[in-house]
């Protein structure tokens, strides 16, 4: 029965060596670190940025519209009321409703108009919604900055602003805005609650209101534009495409085609993440077996005496990997700590945003298993950096040695 | 009987097929002190490390206080040579790493058949006997050749292994050394009744030696 290689002759011997090359083993600690340390702030960054983008956007816009589409022929309409109703409605419900992927479904009416308010006239698209419906739908509460949500718009009068659009027509909850439709008529309307995405080309614009003021003021009854999906598993989007195979007239787009450089550069985001810190851990990792190599190839000699002495092969393995294992398991302890600790000050940094997106500080995502990740990277890397040279060490011939001098 | 070598033969390949030893038997007995002479090239190297189960690649058959040695995988074979064998070079190899005392106690600290403390105390005595106790906790690069010499021979002796093995012991080392050395291994047998087979160009070794062996051109001169 052969004795276990962990005992604690051989943690001795291992410890030896790292102490009696003391700088290379803080070196090679050091290197395993940084890697682990880029590894660990590079994805709390770039994840914190990519949640930060999926939870503003794709939160604020649903999975899958549904559209009409406009039929080819220019039917005579009167002046400015041209929207597009869907129709068939009732049947891409029903559909809707059977479907097992679909999470819940609102209907909108959606209609651009002007805003006027003492101060300024803006552009904005109205978002004529169900209130009950689209609360569903859109997290509001969440994203309110002042006011109430989409129960205020049950009142029929009220409308309820992007931050941004607020600011530049200069008003605040309480104040009335006067809403100016295409077909010339206008409704004045009380500020109920502002709300902020994060993002400026939602806050810029969107404005909701409710569905039934909206189609009374534009003479469409029970009429309505879009049907807003969201799905339980949004990267499943077939739904758009059976959508389109059984109904016609209607245009579908998913969260992807709404979305493309949003998601686009969140794929650069992981690939960079993913490949600079592998690269970092590589170059950690190929230190680690320079090290050791040389040092197998140093002590050549003390490892045929420690062969001829009695200790084994898989001793010998043992001795040189624990080192590497040692230097990993540090390294990945330091490296833990100083990215959680870098991470930490970077979530605390004020960001000053351009136009595009409005947030206070750099978003950091603090995921534990990214910390775990990071660990096993470390300890993974220098195992494998070790193993090479422990299995060299280990195959060293007492004999060639002993003869050689 | 200690060792018993029957008709091995060996053979080197590089560059060319070679016979190094041509069917060479012996016999040794406990409490000899055996040396091997012959010049160089000789072979007497070479039938040392097959005597010390350091070299298994040769033909015929090595028996060590009964056991064939060609049966041992190689891990076995370790554990046989740490318990069995003790070990003495030309130069001294202690390990840089470590101070005297503990380069004396790493083959029982394999060995692990006595505790660490029990271990220390059969270092310390030991250091004692060949004379550098007082230096037992300097690292020990920092001793002279010949101080090295004698606690290399305090490790062979810390397992209490039946044979030690020693190869041009005293090589490398003046003549007050190479006597003080010398005289260690010959307490050895005498007092302790080991078995020591020495392989060595000084002719006051062999000539002091209970038995001398000579090769010539790989084989034992009869």
């Amino acid at each position: 029965m052969p004795k276990p290689v962990l005992n604690t002759t051989n943690l001795f011997i291992a410890f030896q060596y790292l102490l009696t090359r003391k700088k290379q083993s803080i070196l090679a600690t050091l290197g395993v670190m940084l890697g682990v340390t880029t590894f660990i702030v590079m994805v709390n960054f770039m994840t914190g940025v990519n949640d930060f983008l999926d939870d503003a956007v794709f939160n604020g816009s649903p999975d899958i519209i549904v559209g009409a589409t406009p039929d080819g022929k220019k039917k005579k309409q009167n002046f400015g009321t041209a929207i597009h109703a869907l129709a068939k409605v009732e049947e891409i419900d029903h559909f809707l409703e059977n479907d097992q992927n679909v999470s819940s479904f609102a209907h909108q009416i959606i209609s651009p108009a002007i805003l006027i308010s003492t101060t300024a006239q803006l552009p904005g698209s109205i978002n004529g919604v169900f209130p009950l419906e689209e609360r569903k739908m859109v997290d509001l509460d969440r994203r309110l900055l002042s006011g109430k949500g989409f129960k205020s718009l049950l009142q029929g009068h009220t409308i309820l602003l992007g931050v941004s659009l607020a600011k530049r027509l200069e008003v605040v909850v309480g104040d009335e805005v006067n809403m100016l439709l295409s077909n010339g008529k206008n409704m004045k309307l009380e500020v109920s609650g502002i709300f902020s995405f994060g993002i400026t080309t939602i806050d810029n614009v969107r404005t909701y209101v409710s569905a039934k003021t909206l189609q009374k003021l534009m003479h469409q009854e029970n009429k309505i534009t879009n049907i807003h999906v969201k799905l339980k598993n949004r990267d499943d989007v077939a739904l758009k495409t059976v959508l389109s195979e059984n109904f016609k007239a209607i245009t579908t787009q998913d969260w992807k085609d709404s979305n493309k450089t949003i998601v686009i550069g969140n794929k650069v985001r992981d690939i960079l993440t993913w490949s600079v810190s592998f690269a970092l851990l590589l170059v950690a990792g190929f230190g680690i077996y320079n090290i050791l190599n040389i040092t197998v190839i140093q002590k050549r000699k003390d490892i045929a005496v420690l062969k001829t002495i009695g200790y084994a092969a898989r001793d010998i393995v043992f001795i040189f990997l624990i080192q590497s294992i040692i230097i990993g398991l540090l390294g990945a302890v330091f490296g833990t700590s100083l990215g959680y600790l870098i991470s930490y000050i970077i979530s605390t940094t004020p960001l000053d945003t351009s136009d595009f997106i409005i947030v206070e500080t750099y978003p950091i995502n603090f995921k534990l298993s990214y910390y775990i990740l990071g660990f096993l990277f470390g300890v993974i890397t220098t195992v494998l950096a070790g193993y090479f040279p422990s299995k060299k060490a280990s195959r060293v011939d007492p004999v060639t040695i002993i003869r050689g001098i | 009987m200690i060792l018993e070598g029957t008709h091995i033969n060996k053979y080197f390949y590089d560059p060319d097929k070679h016979q190094v030893l041509k069917d060479n038997s012996l016999q040794i007995s406990e409490g000899e002190l055996v040396s091997i002479y012959g010049e160089s090239g000789s072979g007497k190297s070479t039938l040392l490390y097959i005597l010390s189960t350091l070299d298994t690649d040769f033909e015929g058959q090595l028996f060590i206080q009964g056991q064939d040695i060609k049966k041992l995988d190689s891990t076995a074979l370790t554990d046989f040579r740490n318990k069995h064998i003790g070990f003495v070079y030309q130069f001294h190899y202690l390990l840089p790493e470590f101070n005297v005392l503990q380069n004396v106690m790493l083959p029982a600290l394999k060995l692990r058949e006595k505790s660490r403390v029990a271990i220390q105390q059969d270092a310390l005595a030991l250091l004692d006997e060949v004379g550098i106790a007082e230096y037992a906790h300097r690292p020990s690069y920092k001793l002279s050749g010949g101080q090295q010499q004698r606690v290399a021979i305090a490790r062979a002796l810390i397992n209490d292994p039946t044979l030690i093995i020693a190869d041009e012991p005293t090589g490398n080392l003046d003549q007050k050394n190479t006597d003080i050395v010398f005289k260690l291994l010959q307490n050895i047998t005498e007092n302790r009744g080991k078995t020591v087979l020495i392989a060595t160009h000084n002719p006051k070794i062999y000539k002091n030696s209970t038995r001398t062996i000579e090769m010539i051109d790989g084989s034992i001169r009869l």
